[in-house]
């Protein structure tokens, strides 16, 4: 056996799926190859790692929320739209039709800006970080010209109460772009006389319209 | 199966069934995904979908299994799903100083955030990020649950031959991914 025939039988052995024979020959070459011994002690410490990799535990709650939501339609239809969301907020949510699920979501190389078609209706998710759970905090969106939130025509600004728990919060934002726009949609978060702002600066895809 | 069973609320059958089963499904999500919020979230999308299936899921011997199949399902329409949906994060703009809301990080300097892209965990999670889902899942379903390929050919239907070789990628792309000294015995046994 050479070294490329091991790399080959790496799985099988990694799986215990080699017979006896092939067994042998593998150990044979381990013995007098210790590069392949450090690939195969690569591999195999590879999968315990894997396999200690704990999930954090489940959120307070989560199964019992989980099921209510599921056996209850007017709930499951709103579930992913808003999660821990309470009293008005909620009533508040649903005339507003657009998503917030709760999230702690770890995402590479944040964007800040979308590229949206004219005319063609596109969900853009806006995250949200709380270090901590926020009760009754105030979203406000501030659409641009030209940008519409779907089913909201004619409103460019938007406000409601939401909570917010520790961690991620995902707003999902169904837009649709009518033409040109130079400013920035802007959402602000405000608990407690203070507020963040975000921006988010919406560039039109010419080559996407042009294709429809 | 029981008739008291059957002639019970759809509700209380289906809680029934799925309670013992939801913390395995998160786990296998968050396997899937490497996000509490994107495995709770994928764990609510299968458990809403199923509720209208109670009658079928009490026919079901093995029911886990067979919820991980649609699970995995799940997963794969999400993602793709996903990949067609800009994201957008967003990241704090500060308006004043000694601002409470200051407190709120963005995503890359939360507690939970920043234990997790600390040290081999994090890397391990950037790297089965980087594999296509079908590869991830197979992974976390053969390598950390344990299913074997024959199982999952059944589970998944999907031929072994597929599967095999996804997981050969995977795993190839993993440890080229990964360096060896942090996972090396040798290193493990030192430390």
């Amino acid at each position: 056996m050479d070294c490329s025939e091991f790399a080959q039988r790496l799985d099988d052995l990694l799986d215990g799926r080699l017979h006896a024979l092939g067994r042998k020959a593998i150990e044979e070459h381990l013995a007098r190859c210790p590069d392949c011994r450090r690939r195969q002690e690569h591999a195999v410490a590879l999968m315990e790692s894997l396999r200690r990799l704990a999930p954090p535990a489940l959120h307070p709650g989560f199964i019992d929320q989980a099921l209510w939501r599921a056996t209850r339609p007017a709930a499951g239809a709103s579930r992913s739209k808003w999660r821990p969301v309470l009293g008005m907020a909620l009533a508040a949510s649903l005339v507003l039709g657009v998503a917030l699920g709760v999230f702690l979501a770890t995402r590479p190389d944040p964007v800040q800006a979308v590229v949206l078609t004219i005319d063609r209706p596109e969900t853009v998710r806006l995250m949200f970080n709380s270090a901590k759970p926020l009760k009754a905090a105030t979203l406000s969106l501030a659409l641009p010209e030209n940008v519409e939130l779907v089913g909201y025509g004619g409103r460019r600004g938007l406000s409601w109460q939401t909570d917010l728990r520790e961690g991620g919060n995902l707003m999902q934002l169904p837009l649709v772009v009518r033409g040109a726009t130079k400013e920035d949609l802007v959402a602000s978060l405000s608990h407690g006389g203070s507020s963040k702002t975000f921006r988010l600066k919406i560039e039109i895809d010419n080559a996407g319209r042009s294709g429809m | 199966m029981s008739p008291y069973r059957r002639a019970r609320p759809a509700e209380s059958n289906f809680e029934d069934l799925l309670r013992p089963q939801v913390e395995y499904l998160y786990r296998l999500a968050w396997r899937f995904t490497g996000s509490v919020a994107d495995a709770e979230d994928l764990v609510q999308d299968v458990l809403t979908k199923l509720f209208p299936r109670t009658q079928e899921l009490l026919e079901i011997e093995r029911l886990r299994p067979w919820l991980a199949r649609v699970l995995y399902n799940q997963y794969v329409d999400s993602v793709r799903q996903r990949s067609r949906s800009p994201i957008v994060e967003l990241v704090a703009g500060v308006e004043g100083e000694e601002n409470p809301l200051d407190a709120l990080p963005t995503a890359k300097d939360g507690p939970e955030a920043n234990a997790e892209r600390t040290g081999q965990r994090e890397r391990i999670l950037r790297a089965l990020d980087r594999l296509n889902p079908e590869q991830r899942a197979v992974v976390a379903m053969h390598d950390v649950e344990g299913y074997s390929l024959e199982e999952l050919e059944t589970m998944l239907e999907t031929p072994l031959g597929t599967l095999k070789s996804r997981l050969h990628r995977a795993r190839q792309r993993l440890r080229a991914l990964l360096p060896m000294e942090p996972f090396s015995v040798g290193e493990r046994v030192k430390g």
